[in-house]
């Protein structure tokens, strides 16, 4: 019995190879790319329509790469407000991938846009193994979903450094403390920062461009 | 480096590096190993996987090493804090994200010599 030793390539070098790319063409065409993770319903999209109305009114141009298994619901949402928008379907992928989001790219005029907005598939699990590109991540969860979110998925939120805590205003209505979220994310992630938003209000989303390092000087709501 | 197709004899066991950042399923990965090897020479090898700890370097300090593990029972897994453990600043990732097949034992043929190239 003896060991051979093969190749310490690694498995997975295309996905980060592509996601190099990906940030590349990004950053050549000037374009403030920025990952959208978060579960389903936790308000991604209503989070993205506030930036994106924000932005608009500031006079920049926005994009966005909408990430759903199936249906354009969300494309449909961001056309609506403005966005210069991609559907990218994953079908049987819970996640999105840096070739996926490639082609995607090759669909939108990038020298036109300033924010580029990519959604990823409602997943609090997967999308953090899968890099695309982007300058920036964050994930939204919102106090729907429990004050133990993190505690359920702390490997996300121990590698994403802005999470937006979202729909505040029912807090109260289904008995969660934001201040337990708010620990457990310090807890795990020492670096990050939590934004505290009512996406459907615009609250919070000020704070949370503040936070991605885009400055607004108009006031759209 | 040797390629798989001139690896003399039968290969019984496959070591899979896994950095213990990746979300990645032990469980599943058995399974589907289990279910590909079926029938071919793989097929009764063992898969084994082998966990890369997260490694980090401070940018402030220079401190290169193990970040500290959150352990509270609430999380009921040990969680590597991405900070520095000396400084408390920012790190960068050196280990912990891997995924690679690090090594295969082969069983030699009953009437061949072993290998040459094939290290202990």
């Amino acid at each position: 019995m003896h060991d051979v030793h093969v190749s310490y390539e690694d498995l997975l070098a295309r996905q980060l190879q592509d996601a190099e790319e990906n940030f590349r063409v990004l950053r050549e065409q000037g374009v403030l790319a920025i990952s959208v993770m978060g579960a389903i319903g936790s308000g991604k999209t209503s989070v993205i329509e506030r930036m994106i109305e924000r932005l608009a009114a500031d006079g920049r141009t926005v994009g966005t790469i909408a990430g759903d298994s199936a249906g354009d619901d969300d494309h449909r949402r961001f056309t609506a407000v403005g966005a210069t928008s991609v559907n990218l379907n994953t079908q049987d992928d819970c996640h999105l991938d840096a070739h996926r989001v490639r082609h995607a790219m090759e669909k939108l005029p990038l020298a036109e846009l300033s924010v580029l907005f990519i959604e990823n598939v409602g997943n609090l699990i997967c999308p953090a193994d899968f890099p695309l590109g982007t300058a920036a991540e964050m994930v939204v969860i919102s106090v729907t979903e429990g004050d133990d979110m993190v505690r359920k998925h702390p490997k996300i939120f121990a590698q994403t450094d802005l999470v937006v805590i979202n729909k505040v205003d029912l807090a109260t209505a289904v008995g969660v403390d934001t201040k337990v979220i708010l620990a457990d994310y310090a807890r795990v992630n020492p670096h990050g920062t939590a934004v505290l938003a009512d996406a459907r209000r615009g609250v919070g989303i000020d704070e949370l461009l503040a936070a991605l390092g885009i400055a607004c000087t108009s006031t759209p709501w | 480096m040797e390629r798989l197709d001139n690896t003399p004899g039968r290969i019984v066991r496959v070591l899979l590096c896994k950095g213990e950042l990746r979300v990645l399923s032990d469980h599943a990965l058995q399974n589907a190993y289990e279910v590909v090897t079926r029938d071919t020479p793989l097929q009764d090898s063992s898969l084994d996987i082998e966990p890369i700890a997260v490694t980090v370097r401070c940018n402030a300090c220079g401190f290169q090493g193990s970040p500290e593990l959150l352990s509270d029972p609430s999380f009921h897994f040990a969680i590597p804090i991405l900070s520095c453990p000396r400084c408390g600043a920012e790190v960068d990732l050196l280990t912990g994200r891997e995924l690679y097949i690090g090594r295969l034992t082969v069983e030699p043929p009953p009437d061949g010599p072993v290998s040459a190239e094939a290290e202990p």
